[in-house]
This record gives C-alpha cells, structure tokens and sequence, in this order.
C-alpha cells in the first residue's frame, strides 16, 4: 500500500498528543524543579542549578537503590524468563484441557496488585502461613521462618511474587509467538533428527525473536517501574534491602517531602531508562522484511 | 521414539502439576480461606480442607464498610478508562498499521518506549501538574493516568489483528467508492473484532489494578478506589485477615466475571495473532 503521510498522522495524532502531553509536560516541570531546592510543595525554592544532580549522584542511598534496582531486573527477568517459557511450552504441548488453562492462568495478572500482595502475604505470613507450615511438615523447615525479615529473603521473596503476577502474561505473548511458527519446520527436522533440545535451540528460539525484542524491552521497563507490591509488602525494608528507585523516589517525595530532590532522582531515571531504550531497540531491533 | 515421547511426558506432567501448585493453588487458598473463620485463619496448624464456615467476612464487608462506594468509583474509572484508550488505540493502530506514514517506525518504537515513563517517574510532576490546573480529586485525574498506562501496548496488541487482514479487501471497497469512515465502521472494526475486544479487556484491566496514583492523587475517601480501599486495611497493624480476604476476592470478582465471558477473545487475542 502506498504511504498515506498526512491521513495517517491524523488517525495517530490524539494519542501521540495524549501521551506528549502527560509525559513531556510533567517532565518539563520535574527537570525545572531539579534546578531548585523546594521542599514543601506549593513553596517556590532557591535556584541551585545542578546542585541537586552532583550531591544526589554521590549520595549512597542513590548507589544502594540502583544497585537494587539493577538486582531486580535481572532477577526478576531470569525468574520470569524461567517460568513464562514453562508455561508457554507446557500449554503449547497439546494435552487435554490446555485451552481451560490458557485462558485461565492468566489470573494472577487480571487480578489487582493489592490482592497479589494480600494472597502472599497470608502464604507466607511467619505465624501462620501455609508456605511455613507445608515446609515443616515435609521437614525442609525446623521451625516457621520469616520471609520478609531477612535482606535477602524479603528481596527474593518479591522477585518471586512479581515474577508470579507477570509470567503467565509474557507466556501468553510468547505463546503467539509459537503459533506464528510453521509446524512443518518442525516436521522436517524430526526426519532430520533432531531431538527436542535442538528444536528449542535452531526453530523456536529463533523465530521468536521479534517476540522477544519486544518482551525484552518492555519487560525491562515495566520491572523497572514495580512500585506497589514492593511497597505494600515491605516498604522498602528491612534495611532498605528492598528500596529500588521507583520506591526511592516515592519516599523522597511523599515521606520525606524534599520534591526537588524527587524531580531530580526523576529526571535521572528517565535519563537511564532513555538511554537503555535506544540502545535495545539499536542493537536488537528485528529487521523489517515487509 | 518412544522413549523420547516418555520424557517428553513426565516433563509434561511435572511442569503441570508445578503450574497448578504455584499459579492455581493460592487462589484457592484465599477464596476457601475468605469462608473460614478467624481463629481457622491464623491458626498455625493448616488443612486443606477447611474445617470452618462462615459469612461474617462478607456480611462485615458488604453491610459494614465502604465495599460499594470503592466499587462504584473503580467501575466509573474503569470503564471511562477502556473506552477513551479503545478509541485513541484503534484510531492510532489503523493509521501506523494500515496507512503507513513517514515516521511511522518512529511512532511505533516511541510508544513502546512510553512505557519507560510511566510509574514513579511521572508521579511527583504529575501530582503537581494536576494540583496546579485543579484536577487532584478527581475522576479525569485518573483516566488521564490509566489511559497513559494502557494506550502503548494496546497499539502494539492491535497491530496483529490489523496485519491480518488483506488490504485488497479494503482497496476493492474503494474502487466501490467507499468512504474512509464506511471502510474503518463496516470492514475494518467488524474484523479486527477479536483484537478489539481483547484490547478492551486489556485496558480495563490496567485500569482496575491500578494502586500508585490512585493512592496519591485521590485524597477524598468519597473517591478512592478498591485497590487504595483495600490497602488501606493491608496497612493496618493490627490486620482484620477475615475482611481483607473477603475484599480481595470481591475485588477481583468484576474482573474475573468479565473474563468468564470474554476471556477467551483475550487469550486468542495474544496468542493466535501472528506477531510478525
């Protein structure tokens, strides 16, 4: 078909003015209030410049929640990656009922985070869970143990349940990704024989790959973005174990009340996401063929 | 080959059974639980199969707090959310994807970057863009925000369903002398159907889920929705588990009747498009 430039603006043109306003405006003003020091919201601040960005920068609690939020990614993208392919695979493998499951294990997504975080927070509770009293039972616990006490367990027990709100979705995604893959191919590699471990690795990965691009991306920016199940679980606790940026910046913000400091930690953030978005969709962006 | 197909089905049963364990088994958990009584609930010894029943939860939750006014504002929200997200998305699908313009790549990798915005970055500046043109405690607050959330990915859901159908089905209703509008209203909509609807559930879903500006842009307790309703009790220190089960399970309801009836256009929605 041929390009159609000025309809085709015209049909894209109120959600691309929807989406710039909400984003570049509220921008605008955040890297404005960067180069102030206002503190209450309403007051107008002293201008500082980038006063904020160089003491920010050196500030541990900046380094600890990007470290921490750098963990959850990779955590969260391994954990998810791991399960979504399971599940993706399994349902995939036509047995009976595999339909009922597909439009089923998809809850844990449609549900609201408040809930994902009331159902864990019953399972895992330390008095009475039923996570705690299944593991005694079959005596890999001597005694209840508190999932969320410990740095490192309140962080993996998050990854765990994030990546259980989000991987059937992103199995879902690549689920269409297998349908789109020509069944012959697999035919024939059989009469080639192939077992199933190379069929994985030559036919499926492969042309899976604009899939993955986009799961990749958006995957990664939508961990980044986690806010309320690490917040209502454990705010960020203990010891700040469980602090990424997004909670940062919220405590900066809404606890603390330092809003230039918030503004500045914002346009931080936006920065490094930006700069991983190009990079990704440089690097691995899938050639066009049509 | 035999063997092969062994393996293949003690895998398949074991990636079943872990399935059902991890992504089924919780939802039982807290529905049969929400009917238990409170001393069954944080009792240390557990069954599974509960050894109490009782409606107190609910009794306590529908006539006792303020279920309906949650209710009422998520549903408002929600569906005002869908609709404007369904119009922006459908129009913008068509235009990136059936029209083809100079930029278009650029429009299509942009909104998936949009993504990279949203959430905590945007909620101070919005917080006070909105204090400033006097939009805080309201409905409008909240569309503006959900829209933002789930326009992106439902652009990219729609391409699928657009891509499949044939242009020369749309360039033989020109040569009949159609309009753009009889095109888009009688072909287009009518066969991108399945996409459309399984956008819509995907719009409201975000919508309904949605806690973070909820919770800072809302104040009124006349408009809060179910989600900042109910973590408002999660906060609590003394935890009432009883009612807060209840209100979880009846906070998914809506969601999960919706997907009773028009769940599966959503799944084939994501899964039998070809993403190409």
């Amino acid at each position: 078909m041929k390009k159609n430039n000025i309809e085709g603006w015209l049909f894209v043109f109120p959600l691309v003015i929807w989406i710039s306003l909400i984003i570049l405006v509220p921008i605008y003003i955040a890297f404005e209030l960067s180069l102030f020091n206002v503190k209450i919201i309403g007051t107008s601040g002293k201008f500082v410049g980038i006063d904020n960005y160089i003491k920010l920068l050196g500030k541990s609690k900046f380094i600890n929640a990007s470290l921490n939020s750098l963990y959850w990614i990779i955590g969260n993208a391994i954990c998810q990656t791991f399960l979504a392919f399971t599940i993706a695979l399994t349902i995939n493998y036509k047995f009976p009922g595999n339909k009922i499951m597909a439009n089923w294990i998809i809850l844990s997504f449609i549900i609201p985070t408040v809930v994902v975080v009331v159902i864990w927070k019953l399972m895992l509770s330390s008095s009475s869970g039923v996570i705690n009293s299944v593991l005694i039972d079959i005596g890999l616990l001597d005694e209840a143990t508190g999932f969320f006490s410990s740095p490192n367990k309140a962080f993996m027990s998050l990854v765990l349940i994030n990546s259980w709100r989000w991987s059937p979705f992103l199995a879902l995604i690549i689920l269409s990704g297998l349908n789109s893959i020509n069944r012959e191919m697999y035919d024939a590699s059989k009469v080639d024989g192939a077992n199933f471990v190379q069929q994985f690795l030559f036919i499926t990965f492969p042309n899976l790959k604009s899939v993955l691009f986009v799961l990749g991306l958006v995957g990664t920016l939508l961990s980044f973005n986690i806010f309320d199940i690490i917040w209502l679980i454990t705010k960020g606790g203990p010891s700040s174990a469980t602090t990424t940026l997004p909670l940062l910046i919220y405590e900066t913000a809404f606890t603390k009340f330092r809003i230039s400091q918030a503004a500045t930690l914002s346009i931080i953030t936006s920065f490094l996401l930006l700069l991983f978005s190009i990079l990704f969709i440089k690097s691995m962006a899938p050639k066009e063929d049509d | 080959m035999i063997k092969e197909n062994n393996i293949k089905l003690i895998f398949l049963s074991l990636s079943l059974l872990l399935i059902i364990l991890i992504f089924f088994f919780p939802f039982f958990w807290i529905i049969t639980s929400s009917f238990k009584t409170p001393e069954e609930i944080i009792a240390t010894s557990t069954t599974i199969i509960p050894r109490s029943f009782t409606l107190e939860h609910y009794n306590k939750i529908l006539f006792n707090s303020d279920f309906f006014i949650y209710l009422k504002n998520s549903l408002i929200v929600s569906f005002s959310s869908m609709i404007i997200s369904i119009i922006l998305s459908v129009s913008a699908a068509y235009g990136l994807h059936k029209l083809k313009f100079y930029g278009n790549k650029f429009v299509e990798y942009s909104l998936l970057v949009t993504y990279a915005f949203p959430g905590v970055i945007l909620l101070v500046p919005i917080y006070l863009l909105f204090a400033k043109v006097n939009l805080l405690n309201s409905y409008f607050a909240l569309i503006i925000v959900n829209v933002l959330f789930a326009t992106p990915f439902a652009v990219w859901m729609l391409k699928a369903f657009f891509m499949l159908i044939p242009n020369e089905i749309e360039e033989a209703a020109y040569i009949d002398g159609a309009s753009r509008y009889i095109v888009i209203s009688r072909i287009i909509v009518p066969l991108a159907a399945p996409g459309i609807a399984s956008v819509s559930i995907f719009c409201f879903i975000i919508s309904w889920t949605e806690y973070l500006f909820a919770s800072i842009l809302i104040s009124g307790d006349d408009l809060k929705t179910l989600p900042v309703g109910l973590a408002g009790i999660v906060g609590q220190y003394q935890i009432d588990w009883g009612f807060l089960l209840s209100g979880a399970v009846l906070a998914s309801l809506p969601v999960i009747l919706i997907f009773v009836f028009i769940g599966r256009y959503f799944v084939s929605g994501l899964t039998e498009g070809s993403v190409k």
